[in-house]
């Protein structure tokens, strides 16, 4: 469970990207934050494992306080939150394997891994994780010479490595073919399925947000305009998400 | 404005010229000098073939070690002048010093190093050690303020320490320019090496002073002539193993 109260992120120079967000989010909801490109979502996603360090307001993960935790807590938190991201963020000169196994380091012995080496149980969990995103034959191949859609599948590797109860991905398609969407909102509603883990997904496609949510909630302006399911995301309160011109 | 400017540049210059006695009368008439002396260097003498050979073996050696050591030396002093890694006392702190002994050429600490630990090969690896590990800092940390934040985003994401997001997000991006920086700072150091003998530092500068002191102008070419290929060699090797790093 994931409770946030009164989230606000004041970004230099002087610009509220979230701006008093409260909002409760329960294991295994596939929550789609839909909103216009700077309505606050990445923001937001970044706020809740402090990759942006929020201004005012509490994240809690599973009961234990995500604001304000000290260096090893926040650590032990993040680990249980993977993270996906638009430009996919993967170290481009390792291999695809080295990448998953990034994903292990919040688990494994951390003197060791600074000389790259892991324990076999983290290595063969980084493989089962390759495997489940269809990519087991890439092991050995450099991270940047697969296509994008590829590299997005290893970092979603990578996030599943942690063995997470939360994975956030920040529009996670919008720097794919569009043609990939699908395949990537698949393979997340697959894991969520087959691993009953909680989806905090941003997304500014409309037709995929309801598509794919179980529960939508529509940012604008770093506020929360709309929460419920995708069934009751009517025309108007679209509009209301997207301003003017409403729809996409 | 831009006219002020060429005028003061101008001013200058001529200043520069009177003052260093610079004067092209007095050049071309050292001309003659000059071919009598490479007169006097033709033919090289080959007798002193293997002294110079061994001469520029171990300028090779006080460059190879001085540099591996260095490279080693300058990665905390690099990530400590890194503006996106150092907190900023730090950071500061670090450039200040790295910028004070960057300052002074490799030359200047060879005189240190004799004074020290006496003549020979080690005072001028000691050199090389000291102005080499500043320069590749310097250097390493220019790469790391360069680097990509996505991926060091994502590795801090994973729960990772801080010392693991260095290690995995971090040095996965910046190693091969380092290695390719150590690679170019090899080839300055084989060229700053050959002069360390000059002052006692061991190398084949040593050779190349003694004959010029003795006016063996034959023998002294010969030692140019293996200081000029060693360089080449080196620089061949070293370019060539830059070029499949990048």
């Amino acid at each position: 469970m994931i409770e946030v109260t009164g989230l606000r992120v004041v970004l230099p120079p002087d610009v509220a990207a979230v701006d008093g967000v409260d909002l409760v989010i329960r294991p295994g909801e596939f929550v789609v934050i839909l909103g216009r490109s700077g309505a606050g979502k990445t923001t937001f996603l970044r706020a809740l494992n402090r990759l942006v360090e929020p201004t005012a307001g509490d994240v809690r993960l599973g009961g234990r306080a995500v604001t304000g935790a000290d260096p090893a807590t926040l650590r032990a938190l993040r680990r249980q939150i993977g993270m996906v991201f638009q430009q996919f963020n993967l170290v481009r000169r390792a291999s695809v394997l080295d990448n998953v196994l990034a994903g292990r380091l919040g688990w494994a012995p951390p003197l060791p891994t600074l000389f790259g080496r892991f324990p076999a149980a983290d290595r063969r969990i980084a493989r089962e994780c390759l495997a489940q995103v269809g990519l087991a034959d890439f092991a050995a191949r450099r991270a940047d010479t697969l296509s994008g859609g590829e590299q997005q599948r290893v970092a979603i590797a990578r996030a599943l490595a942690q063995s997470p109860a939360v994975i956030l991905a920040d529009e996670p398609t919008a720097s794919l073919d569009p043609a990939l969407t699908g395949s990537i909102m698949d393979l997340l509603k697959m894991i969520r399925a087959q691993r009953g883990l909680t989806l905090i997904v941003s997304q500014h496609q409309l037709e995929t947000a309801l598509a794919y949510a179980t529960r939508v909630v529509g940012f604008r302006r770093g506020r929360v305009v709309f929460d419920g399911p995708p069934a009751a995301l009517s025309p108007a309160v679209a509009a209301t998400i997207y301003g003017e011109e409403a729809g996409r | 404005m831009r006219r002020a400017a060429v005028f003061v540049a101008l001013v200058v210059l001529a200043w520069t010229a009177w003052d260093t006695g610079a004067d092209p009368v007095r050049f071309a008439r050292g001309v003659p000098w000059i071919l009598d002396f490479l007169r006097r260097m033709l033919p090289p003498d080959l007798r002193v073939l293997p002294a110079a050979l061994l001469g520029a073996i171990k300028t090779v050696e006080i460059a190879l070690l001085g540099t591996a050591v260095a490279a080693v030396l300058a990665l905390p002093l690099g990530f400590l002048s890194a503006r996106n890694v150092a907190a900023p006392p730090v950071f500061h702190l670090a450039r200040a010093t790295l910028n004070f002994f960057r300052s002074v050429d490799t030359l200047v600490y060879a005189l240190v190093f004799v004074a020290a630990v006496g003549l020979g090969p080690f005072p001028g690896v000691l050199a090389v050690v000291a102005y080499t590990t500043t320069s590749l800092a310097k250097l390493y940390s220019e790469a790391i303020e360069g680097i990509e934040r996505g991926p060091v985003d994502a590795i801090t994401a994973t729960g990772a320490t801080r010392l693991q997001v260095l290690r995995f997000g971090v040095l996965p991006q910046v190693l091969p320019l380092f290695l390719s920086y150590v690679l170019y700072r090899l080839e300055t150091n084989i060229r700053a090496a050959t002069v360390l003998g000059f002052v006692g530092a061991g190398g084949i500068g040593f050779y190349l002073q003694t004959y010029l002191r003795m006016i063996d102008y034959s023998a002294a070419s010969t030692v140019l002539l293996v200081t000029v290929l060693m360089v080449m060699v080196v620089d061949a090797i070293s370019s060539r193993l830059r070029a499949r790093l990048v």
